[in-house]
């Protein structure tokens, strides 16, 4: 896939890219396969959708819901396990923790603007929160929940009764905790970034070294063919060859989980499978295969390890990944040349611009 | 693997400056966690604690006393002493008390390290672990 050069609507140099995206809309349009850099925009609140519009209440039950064991299984894991506040809604883990007994065998993303994404999950398989929220709980390797158990438990419950009915009108169920899940995850928004306020025209948010990287990540690395809009990401799906997990290579736990998840996806193979197929196990279609969700790179700093099988421990394994064209065989990049100094600055740019205040939440009272 | 290499690196490369203090917490569902627990514990009467927990968890879920006899064996272990141990429930007392603590402290999950007071829930590597030990280090000579 060929790239064009990236164009930055930055306060400073707004004028010249504007000049730059007109042509290379141009191109766009008489080139077939070339893609263009988008532009990085402030972040703004999460848009909700008309039927779970966000309200305090809401928030509030979806909040505790999330820190509630009684959405596992064995009552000994919440949603918060894997998605901890103070670790920037992710684990800090390579793989995932999971259910005891079992192994996870994906990275735990961060939930900070996850309101923002067209897909959920790394391979994309749920389209809003709604849809994504009661996933982790019934997956035999997460929560390990059953779906049908939980309302009843819930139910049970005098106080969740009466947050459901002062929310909903209505008795609790799985659709109306998924989507006060959804409320609380949508909540979860990027504070106060420094490229939030250089976008706004606060020239001295970000230092020089950052702005260097940040011409960089719209240039010459090409980051922001992918990585752009408000999350930083295209919300698209791309084989970047990525190398399996060597730590994992043998475990039996996961190797299980992969084959699970590909048998219940309909992979015919499932038994010989020794890889993640990524999106492939979604659509089913080979251009998919082991091809992942772009992530997110607000709040990057605190969200290590990277890629879907945490793989990269640092940033700088991940410069150097990009740097290198990607993984063998790769058709999505291309090698860039970067210096060692260019990817000090690209690293500071993901660094202190993307990092915002951290989210401080009060934990709730669970009944 | 669990949190054995990455906490005996930690001992090792800080040396006089850190204190390990390990907590039980079988888990409930499982038939045989609580005598891998006492297996724990009478391999420590020997000097062989991580390499019993070790073992145990490369050899999970197979941790039935005959079983746990037998790793005792591959270890060197006084095999009677250990054998005695694990029969009498010798250090069921303490494997109680610590329950008691980690239900009092809310915790579900293990591993759970407390590195001075912050808490870090599941298993972790060496980085990780030292980048926490040298902050409350500096934090500590403050």
């Amino acid at each position: 896939m060929q790239r064009s050069s990236a164009p930055l609507i930055a306060p400073e140099t707004r004028p010249y890219f504007c000049v730059v995206f007109f042509v290379a809309c141009i191109s766009f349009i008489l080139i077939s396969g070339v893609v263009f850099a988008g532009t990085l925009e402030p972040i703004k609140p999460s848009p909700a959708p008309i039927d779970n519009p966000q309200t305090d209440e809401k928030i509030e039950l979806g909040k505790k819901l999330f820190f509630d064991r009684r959405l596992s299984g064995d009552g000994t894991m919440s949603c918060a396990t894997c998605h901890i506040p103070e670790q920037a809604f992710a684990d800090g883990q390579d793989i995932s923790m999971s259910y005891p007994t079992t192994k996870n065998w994906r990275n735990s993303p961060t939930l900070i603007n996850s309101g923002y994404r067209k897909f959920l999950f790394y391979d994309g398989r749920a389209q809003s929160l709604e849809e994504q929220a009661l996933f982790p709980v019934m997956s035999a390797f997460e929560m390990n929940r059953n779906l049908d158990f939980v309302e009843e438990v819930i139910r049970g419950v005098p106080e969740y009764v009466a947050d459901f009915k002062k929310v909903f009108n209505a008795e609790p169920d799985r659709k109306k905790m998924a989507m006060a899940l959804a409320s609380f995850q949508r909540s979860l928004v990027s504070k106060n970034a420094p490229l939030d306020r250089y976008l706004k025209g606060d020239k001295r948010a970000l230092s020089k070294d950052a702005i260097k990287g940040l011409i960089i990540f719209t240039g010459k690395a090409k980051c922001a063919d992918c990585h752009y809009g408000a999350t930083l990401s295209d919300d698209k799906f791309y084989a970047l060859n990525l190398p399996e997990n060597t730590d994992f290579k043998d475990d039996a736990g996961i190797a299980a989980t992969r084959r699970f998840v590909a048998k219940i996806s309909g992979f015919k193979e499932y038994r010989d499978l020794n890889e993640d197929p990524g999106r492939y196990l979604v659509t089913k279609n080979k251009k998919d295969w082991k091809a992942f969700r772009t992530s997110s790179l607000r709040e990057v700093s605190k969200t290590a390890p990277y890629m879907h099988n945490g793989i990269f421990k640092t940033l700088d394994e991940v410069i150097d990944f990009f740097d290198r064209g990607g993984g063998e065989g790769n058709k999505s990049l291309k090698p860039l040349d970067l210096s060692s100094e260019e990817k000090q600055y690209l690293k500071i740019f993901l660094v202190e611009a993307l990092t915002g205040e951290d989210i401080v939440i009060k934990l709730p009272q669970i009944p | 693997m669990g949190a054995g290499p990455a906490v005996h690196k930690i001992m090792k490369d800080f040396e006089g400056k850190v204190k390990l203090v390990v907590k039980h917490y079988p888990y409930q569902y499982r038939d045989f966690s609580h005598i891998a627990a006492e297996a724990a514990m009478a391999a420590n009467d020997q000097g062989k604690f991580w390499e019993m927990h070790s073992l145990m968890l490369k050899k999970s879920p197979q941790l039935e006393k005959k079983s746990l006899i037998k790793y005792a064996q591959d270890l060197g272990l006084d095999v009677k002493k250990f054998t005695d141990s694990i029969e009498t429930k010798k250090y069921s007392g303490i494997i109680e008390r610590d329950k008691k603590l980690a239900k009092s402290m809310d915790l579900y999950n293990t591993p759970t390290f407390f590195i001075n007071g912050r808490m870090v829930v599941g298993n972790r590597s060496y980085e990780y672990l030292r980048r926490i030990v040298e902050e409350e280090l500096k934090n500590a000579k403050k």
